[in-house]
């Protein structure tokens, strides 16, 4: 549903500060927008993370094979995932704040 | 006696820099939430300084010298439960406008019931939080400086209590800012220039090989406080040495591989290359078992592992502590901002802990004997370099570690005294109209009374591990608070009624899981593991209950849309103010920052 007509002379910000059912229906795009963008970061999270435990049970050769004398298993526990928490929350916090921008620039439109 | 200077010198300096706090505190609104004009890198490095708690400092490196290097993952999740807080709750929660979760659960669900629910849960999470900081001040105290356990602990409770009540929340970023460094050089340093001066990690056969931890070319002696129960992990000849009058006899023995034995009070003494006994209640784990990250029953089970890594996932953004510091951000992008940096702070100190844990393993290995593992961050560096070096290191790592009660405690008593004078004395005192002065003393008040419970809970709880009551901190977290952030947030059918049930029922499933693991004496298997760390459990449970007791409400108020705008509007579009009146602004200055215009 696109929430288009707009009386005449009305921002859809009119609309939000008044509290209409237009407003709401904004308003929910938005949200609707950040959850996704949200509940996208965590899959990603999810599959990174989720995994390692299973692997490091499932796969031998992750306790076996040794790089400069430490277990891989313990090297992929301590130095990659900081980082890609790191990477992933910055790339997320870009996107979140460009999700508003978007909505700020839609709303205030004649 | 240098360890003595250091932890008098962290303590000094952050009464010092709580007084130059005071000085700039004078309205209510500065005592509690710093005015809202921290910048993102004061806000981060408060926030990492406040969440390194005893637990980060000392018990992950203990913890992995005991029971090998699946506490690894607990780092992991300290520090992944800050993505949870920046993907779902960080930017809505600060445009709320909210100072407590009481304001949020009572605003959000228009209940003011709820509101006392949360304010319990709150006072619960802090207070159990606030005892193993306290314990761990008393166990640290004695080892650097021998002075009785009580000391650490009224110290600590005093120094945070002075300084919250006179310096509050602004006085108090600063320091938890400065704590924060303090730390990350107290843990990185003495790691650095051990890595350094051992050329790597030395004894791989007893890290990552078939052996026991050994008890070195020339033997070890070990201190026994206190008779001690021990098990052999392999047959080894041991002599105790008692002295009575003056006179020291000598006893040998011969230990069979699995014995378990009681030592007597006095001296252990190792034959070189022997394999050192464990206390009781832990496991002599050989390298390889001990390097598994996960693998095995109980603790070192997967579903541990992941129940584990959900708690401290989850479990992040219900800590009263943490969230208060959000809404010190000026605004709703300030917050994500703010989170992404501690993201990257916390992932710099956790590359250490570990790296006391492998080395306590082979150089302090006479720890194992006495259970006392917890200790290792402080007492590498001596049992590293006797002599002066080991002295100087020694007494770093015991500033950083104080560093770390204090910063966690005061952290913890700001969301007592706050829960207390804003929502619990409010109800209980009959005065209706309340001037700055009145809530600036209440605050105050709170301050010492939040502190004096926990320090007696703290005497008694004397034996309580550190880990038991961290784990649970965060169960708890996860099962209550979690869920009514994640719903309350993101959906709008959530009731307060759902909500009540909801954390009623995940704080109950928690918190017995955990009490009938200890009653049982933490049985094996994947149940043990259940019983330990419940989160994988009692997180669905609170979720679901909460879903299915708010769809099926008879009654359906009013859609939330004004409590949704406060959430998720961004700022510059000048609307009106919605969200949480703020009683501690109002009357200070009516008008909140809002954001880029």
């Amino acid at each position: 549903m696109q929430p288009t007509e707009q009386p005449e002379g009305r921002t859809p910000r009119d609309e939000l500060a008044d509290a209409t059912a237009h407003g709401a229906l904004y308003l929910r795009r938005l949200r609707q927008r950040q959850l996704a963008l949200s509940l996208f970061a965590l899959i990603a999270f999810g599959a990174i993370v989720g995994v390692l435990p299973l692997a490091i049970d499932v796969v031998p050769e992750l306790t076996r094979v040794e790089l400069l004398g430490i277990p891989l298993a313990i090297w992929l526990l301590v130095v990659p995932l900081p980082p890609i928490f790191l990477i992933l929350g910055a790339l997320y916090a870009r996107r979140a704040d460009a999700l508003d921008e978007t909505f700020r620039e839609l709303v205030r439109r004649r | 006696m240098i360890a003595i200077l250091a932890v008098a010198a962290v303590t000094v300096g952050t009464v010092g820099l709580g007084a130059i706090g005071t000085r700039i505190a004078r309205t209510t609104s500065d005592l509690l939430v710093a005015s809202r004009a921290m910048t993102p890198w004061w806000n981060a490095a408060a926030i990492s300084g406040e969440y390194l708690s005893a637990a980060s400092f000392l018990g992950i490196a203990g913890l992995e010298m005991q029971n090998g290097t699946t506490a690894l993952w607990q780092s992991l999740g300290f520090t992944a439960g800050y993505l949870a807080l920046l993907l779902f709750v960080a930017a809505p929660l600060r445009r709320f406008g909210s100072y407590t979760i009481s304001d949020f659960a009572e605003a959000r669900l228009r209940s003011p019931r709820l509101r006392g629910l949360a304010s319990a849960t709150v006072l619960l999470i802090a207070g159990f939080y606030l005892v193993p900081q306290l314990k761990g001040a008393g166990l640290t105290l004695n080892v650097v400086t021998g002075a009785p356990y009580f000391v650490g602990v009224l110290l600590v409770g005093l120094v945070v209590a002075v300084n919250v009540g006179l310096g509050g929340m602004r006085g108090i970023t600063y320091v938890q800012a400065f704590q924060f460094w303090l730390k990350v050089f107290a843990i990185a340093l003495p790691a650095c220039l051990l890595l350094i001066h051992l050329g790597g990690l030395p004894a791989r056969a007893a890290l990552f090989g078939d052996e026991y931890p050994r008890a070195g070319a020339h033997g070890l002696v070990v201190q026994i406080p206190a008779p001690q129960p021990v098990t052999f992990p392999a047959a080894t000849p041991y002599t105790i040495l008692v002295s009575s009058h003056g006179a020291v006899t000598a006893r040998t023995f011969h230990a069979f591989a699995g014995e378990l034995t009681t030592l007597p009070t006095g001296r252990l003494r190792l034959p070189a290359d022997a394999d050192v006994p464990v206390s009781s209640g832990t496991t002599a784990l050989p390298g390889r078992d001990w390097a598994r990250p996960v693998g095995g029953s109980g603790e070192r089970s997967p579903v541990f592992v992941y129940s584990l890594l959900i708690a401290t996932f989850l479990g992040t953004m219900g800590l009263p502590h943490i969230l208060v510091r959000f809404y010190t951000n000026p605004d709703g992008p300030a917050a994500r901002h703010t989170t992404v940096r501690v993201l990257g702070l916390l992932g710099v100190f956790y590359l250490f802990p570990g790296i006391y844990g492998a080395l306590g393993r082979v150089l302090a290995p006479q720890l194992y004997v006495t259970g006392a593992t917890d200790t290792v961050v402080l007492r590498l560096p001596e049992a590293a370099w006797p002599g002066t070096v080991g002295n100087v290191l020694g007494a770093i790592t015991a500033a950083g570690a104080f560093a770390a009660f204090l910063s966690t405690s005061s952290g913890l008593l700001v969301s007592i005294a706050g829960t207390i004078s804003h929502d619990v004395w409010p109800r209980i005192s009959r005065e209706r109209t309340t001037t700055g002065r009145v809530r600036r003393l209440r605050f105050r008040l709170a301050a010492v009374l939040g502190m004096v419970v926990p320090i007696s809970v703290a005497f008694f709880a004397q034996g309580v591990d550190i880990a038991v009551l961290v784990g649970w901190a965060f169960a708890l977290a996860a099962s209550t608070f979690c869920p009514l952030f994640l719903l309350g947030i993101w959906w709008t059918r959530l009731t307060a009624p759902g909500a009540a049930t909801g954390m009623v029922a995940g704080a109950l499933v928690a918190t017995s899981g955990i009490i009938v693991g200890l009653v049982l004496g933490e049985p094996g298997g994947v149940g043990g593991a259940l019983l330990a760390q419940p989160a994988i459990v009692s997180v669905p449970i609170a979720f679901l209950t909460m879903i299915v007791v708010s769809l099926r409400a008879a009654e359906r108020g009013s859609p939330p849309d004004a409590e949704m705008l406060a959430l998720h509007a961004p700022e510059g579009l000048d609307l009106p103010e919605t969200g949480v009146r703020d009683p501690f602004v109002l009357g200070e200055s009516a008008t909140r920052p809002r954001f880029r215009e």
